[in-house]
Formats: C-alpha cells, structure tokens, sequence
C-alpha cells in the first residue's frame, strides 16, 4: 500500500510542481496587481463553488476538457502525438449540429443516438486522416492534426456563417437543436450537463481498456517501442490506427455532448482552446486517464474561476491564458543536472 | 494599373506569410518544427505598438519588436535544449503564453481588451512614390511599401546564401540532418538549434512589425490570425528549400489577395482561405509517397509496372 502511494506521489511529482511553480509565478504577479492577492486567488479556485450555478458552469467546463483529454491519452499511448483534439471537438460539435437541425423532424428516440453517433463518427473520421498517413506513407501527425485543425474550424465557419445560420441572432451561430434531445441536466444540479457522468465512466473504462485488457497493452507496447511490438507479432499498425480513431471519437464525443448538453447549438468561438487545454490536462496527468480526471477539475476551477475572479477583485481574467502558456512551456521541461551538450 | 494594384496587393499579402514561412524554414533545417512562429509574430505585433506609441519613433518600434520575438525564440531554446521540454508542447506553450500575455497587458495596463490604438504613431520607412518609375511593372508595385517588405523578399537570397555557402549554414544543416554525426565532427548542436531559432526569433519579429506598423498602427489580440501556420505550411510544402518556400509563400499570399475576388464566383472565403494548410497535408503525402516509391525494391517496382 505504502509503495502504491510512494510510487502514485513519484509519479506525480514532476506535474505537481509544474502546477505550483505557475501558480505561484502567478500569484507573484497578482499581488502586484491587487491589493487582495489571497482574495484573488480564493475566487480564482474555489468560487467555482459558491453557488449551484457555479458548480454547474464549472462541471460543463470540465466536462469537454476530461474527454478530449481521454482522447489524447489514448493517441499518446499509441505513440502518436495528436494535438488535433481542437479539430475533433469541432467536427463532432458541428456533425451534430447539422444533423440536428437538418433532421429536426425525425423521431427523438432516432435523432438522438444519430446525432451522438453523427459527432463520435466525424471526430474519429479527423483521427483517422493522420493515423493513416502516418503509418501508410510516414507523414508527421503534428503537421498533419495541426494544419487539420485549422482546416475543420474554416469549415464549421463556413457551415455556421452560410449553411446552418440562425439569421435572427448574432454572429457565427446556428439554428437550435430541437428541444427534445437536449441532453437532461445532472439530477440535483441545475444547468449542469449529465456529460459529466459520461466523461467520468469513460475514464475508467480507458483506465480499464488500457491497462487491464490484451488490446491495451498490445496498444501501449506498440506506442512505446514499434519494432519490438511488430516483432513479436502485435498488429500495430491496426492497434495505431483504432487508437486514433477512438482518439477522434471522444474528441467528437465532447463537441456532440457540447452542443447537446451544454450550448444546445453550434456556436463558432464555443471553445476557450480546449484541445489545447485538453493535451495539456493529459500531458500533466503524465497521459494517465484516473490522473486526467484530476487535472481537468484543476483546469475546469482555474477557467470557470477566472470570471469570478475579474468581477471580485480587478485582476484581468486572461491571466488564466497567461498561467496556462506558462504552464505548457514548462510542463515538459525536466531539471537538468548537467548543462550544455544535450 | 489594375495590375500593378493586384501586385502591389500579393506584395503586401505575401510579405508576412514569407517572413514567418522563412522563420519556419530556418528552424526546420535544424531539425525543429517550429509551432512558435505565430506566438513569435504576436510578440514583435504587440511590443512594435506598444515601443512605437510609447517613444514616437518608428525605428526603435521596429527594434523593441525585434529584439522582443528574439527573446521569445531564446526562451523556447532554453526550455526545450537547456530543460530538455519537447519542441511541440514548449512551442504551443509560446504560442499561448504570447497570445494570453498580450491580452493581459492589454487588459491590465492598457485597461482595452479590444486592442491598443494609439491616436498617434510613427510611419515606418516606406519606399517613395515615383522612385521606382524606371522599373516596369515591379517597380510601381514596390512603391509605397514598407521596408520590411523589402527585407522579407531580400531575406530569401540572404538566406539561400547563409545555409548553401557559408560553414555556419553548413553546420546548421549537418547539425539538423543527422545530430550524431554532426556531434562527432565537432559540431555543437544545442547551440546551432539556438542560432537557428534566435534566427528564427528575428523573421517573425520582422513578420509581426509588418503586420501592425505597416498600414494599420494599431494591435488587436488574434492579429496574426493564423499567418504563423500559413507560414508553417509554406516551409512544409516546399520541403524546406528557400526558393521553393518562397514560390510557395508567394503563391499562398497571391490566394490571399484574390480571396475577395474569388467571393464573385460564389466560392465561399473559407474554402480559399484552406488551401495552404491543404496544400501542405498533400504536398508532405505527395513527398513522402515519392520518397516511398524511389525506395521500393526493384523488383517490386517492377512487377507493378
């Protein structure tokens, strides 16, 4: 028991730090701020849980952040950098959208699971492109998942601006998704999303998946080390390429628990970065699904948080933006001992 | 004369995607595929506005931006060489710490989320009218833009130069290509990613002060919008050579300025606005494929004609 926790505390020892360097470079800057830094801060973390409907906007945070962040853990166990999460999670958002609007008509008990279905499919469509490339012709998938993202926010652009517009209102934003497959708010929790529990189930299941099932392993083997894995005979290149498409099936799944859950439409700037927020969860997790969870609450309480704490105190809410590009440059670093000749 | 408009239009359009396409390129020689040029381009946007509103002078701007992106560039050389972070993560990391620490001076000091205009701000040196009249064509087209335009188009050569006929260029290259060998033949490899980057520091500052000094004189939060990555795109596409990332860069800022055009024929911006990053995904399939062919047994060659 004790090795479990000394072995859990090793393991997290490296992310931990990362978080409390950044925290504490930040709380450094707010109290050059404000004259409440301790005010500031307890806004920034914990006013998330003043009120219901706090609590509710934080779990609706957390909820696309610890998907995509599942996503990304399984792609990096597969040894495939996939920072297209930002991409996945629009296609899902807008498959489901579209479907949900062009088939308004149809009964909910189909529309629903079709326009699930519709978000998981367009998620794991954008996994595949890179995959393929990658194990079929050798192309870099940081190059690829980048440029992808991009590609698909233009497309949901055009789709939101010209296709699916609701004319009556402003901006990039789409027609509403028929009231009766809005997903049902969390028993208790007014204006939370029940995608929460999904998410929460669905880290276990990958912690599950991965370290407690052959294809898993055979997954994670061909991720750390390919040669050996296709040397002992493990399809790797199949495990490779399912795990890029479960990869884009859950970054497909937060877009299309978004839309239904949470904003009911398609809106074009819905996403605070949250693919980028969501490899960093991951990252930080040291890519462990049960860690994710903790790191996307983390995540969730500082952006849900930062609102709370700009109308308290008179700290600017893009100090979270800022925490969080300090986190990311330093997240990776290791302690040195020796300089130089790397 | 529409033509000479049209020209001097992809000049203007061309101008930032080269520089940062080239930022991309000098990185990538080194073995770095540098995600940070877009962070980089805002630094240099962000601090040209902020020096130039501050002092009146436009020179100085030009070099605070300068030497702001370069201090981004090293920043990153320290995490990722010195603390060994990975090139990608570190490099999303400038990219986020760029665009979240601009806006939070812009809320903080500037108290004006929106974006900073300032009522007064210097001209940048731009080529004077009339100057250029003994060239045809080119030359009106050249006229009224700003120097960093011509050092973006002169950077090219400059470079060809620097990486094909000077050691430096040579080691970069050696040190990029195969990092034992280069290690073993003396070379020191940490310190000529870190040139390679400060390099590269210096091209997107160069790209960044272009976009806000040129015409518009004032700063907004996503001003690059995406023009690191066209850049990115460009060096990809051209494979990392500097003529062929130019063409590319050229032919990337010519789609740029027909963008409005082509909306006449219904074709939605969106889908114009795609075809660099498009144009990258199948230009490094369409490489890679190549390369895959050419390295086929002969026989299988063969047999499949």
């Amino acid at each position: 028991m004790a090795g479990v926790l000394i072995g859990t505390l090793k393991a997290i020892r490296a992310p931990l730090a990362a978080i409390l360097l950044t925290l504490a470079l930040g709380f450094v800057l707010v109290a050059f701020i404000t004259d409440d830094p301790v005010q500031a801060y307890r806004d920034l973390l914990f006013a998330n849980f003043d009120s219901v409907g706090n609590f509710a906007l934080f779990l609706n945070r957390a909820t696309p952040l610890l998907l995509i962040a599942l996503g990304v853990i399984f792609s990096f166990r597969a040894g495939i950098f996939n920072v297209g999460g930002e991409g996945q999670l629009y296609a899902g958002a807008i498959a489901t959208t579209v479907i949900g609007v062009m088939l308004g008509g149809l009964s909910p008990l189909i529309l629903f699971p079709l326009a699930v279905a519709g978000g998981i499919l367009a998620g794991a469509f954008l996994g595949w492109i890179p995959a393929t490339l990658k194990i079929r012709l050798g192309v870099d998938e940081v190059v690829t998942t980048l440029m992808l993202n991009i590609i698909v926010l233009l497309f949901t652009s055009y789709l939101s601006n010209q296709v699916i517009r609701d004319t009556a209102s402003y901006g990039a934003v789409s027609q509403m998704l028929p009231a009766s497959i809005w997903l049902p708010d969390l028993p208790g929790v007014r204006g939370a999303t029940s995608g929460i529990i999904v998410a929460l189930v669905l880290a276990g299941v990958t912690w599950l998946v991965l370290f407690r099932t052959e294809w898993g392993a055979q997954l994670r083997a061909s991720g750390t080390n390919l040669r050996f894995a296709k040397s002992v005979g493990i399809p790797a290149d199949r495990r490779i390429i399912t795990a890029m498409l479960v990869a884009g099936g859950f970054g497909g799944l937060a877009g299309a628990l978004y839309v239904l859950g949470i904003g009911h439409r398609f809106e074009q700037n819905f996403s605070p970065d949250y693919g980028l927020v969501g490899l960093t969860c991951a990252l930080l997790a040291r890519v462990h699904p049960i860690g994710a969870v903790a790191t996307s609450i983390f995540y969730a309480m500082m952006i849900n948080g930062a609102a709370y704490m700009q109308i308290s105190t008179d700290v600017p809410r893009s100090l979270v933006d800022l925490l969080t590009g300090l986190l990311v440059l330093l997240m990776t670093a290791r302690p040195k001992l020796k300089w130089g000749r790397s | 004369m529409a033509t000479t408009a049209l020209l001097a239009a992809i000049l203007e359009q061309t101008a930032p995607i080269l520089l940062a396409a080239l930022a991309a390129m000098i990185t990538l020689r080194a073995n770095i595929l540098n995600v940070a040029v877009e962070g980089m381009m805002l630094v240099g946007a962000f601090v040209a506005i902020a020096v130039g509103a501050a002092t009146g002078s436009a020179p100085l701007a030009l070099l605070a931006a300068l030497v702001a992106s370069v201090l981004m560039s090293q920043l990153l050389a320290l995490m990722t060489l010195g603390f060994s972070a990975d090139f990608i993560v570190a490099g999303l990391g400038i990219n986020l710490l760029a665009a979240g620490g601009s806006l939070f001076a812009l809320e903080w000091f500037y108290q004006s989320p929106g974006g900073l205009r300032p009522l007064a701000f210097p001209d940048i040196w731009h080529v004077p009218a009339g100057s250029l009249g003994f060239l045809p064509v080119i030359g009106p087209a050249l006229e009224g833009q700003s120097i960093i335009v011509l050092a973006a188009f002169l950077a090219v050569p400059l470079l060809a130069v620097f990486l094909y006929r000077t050691p430096l260029g040579a080691y970069l290259r050696a040190a990029g290509e195969d990092e034992h060998a280069a290690r073993s033949a003396g070379i020191d490899v940490a310190r000529m990613k870190a040139l390679s980057l400060a390099i590269s520091g210096l091209l997107a500052g160069l790209a960044g002060a272009q976009l806000s000094m040129d015409k518009l004189h004032f700063f907004l939060p996503d001003m690059t919008s995406g023009r690191g990555f066209i850049g990115l795109a460009a060096t990809l596409f051209g494979g990392g050579q500097p003529w062929i990332t130019a063409a590319a860069s050229l032919l990337f800022g010519f789609f740029g300025a027909l963008g409005d055009r082509l909306q006449a024929f219904s074709i939605p911006s969106q889908f114009v606005l795609m075809l660099p990053y498009l144009a990258a995904i199948i230009g490094l399939a369409v490489a890679r494929w190549r390369a895959h062919v050419r390295s086929r047994p002969a026989k299988l060659n063969a047999r499949r004609g």
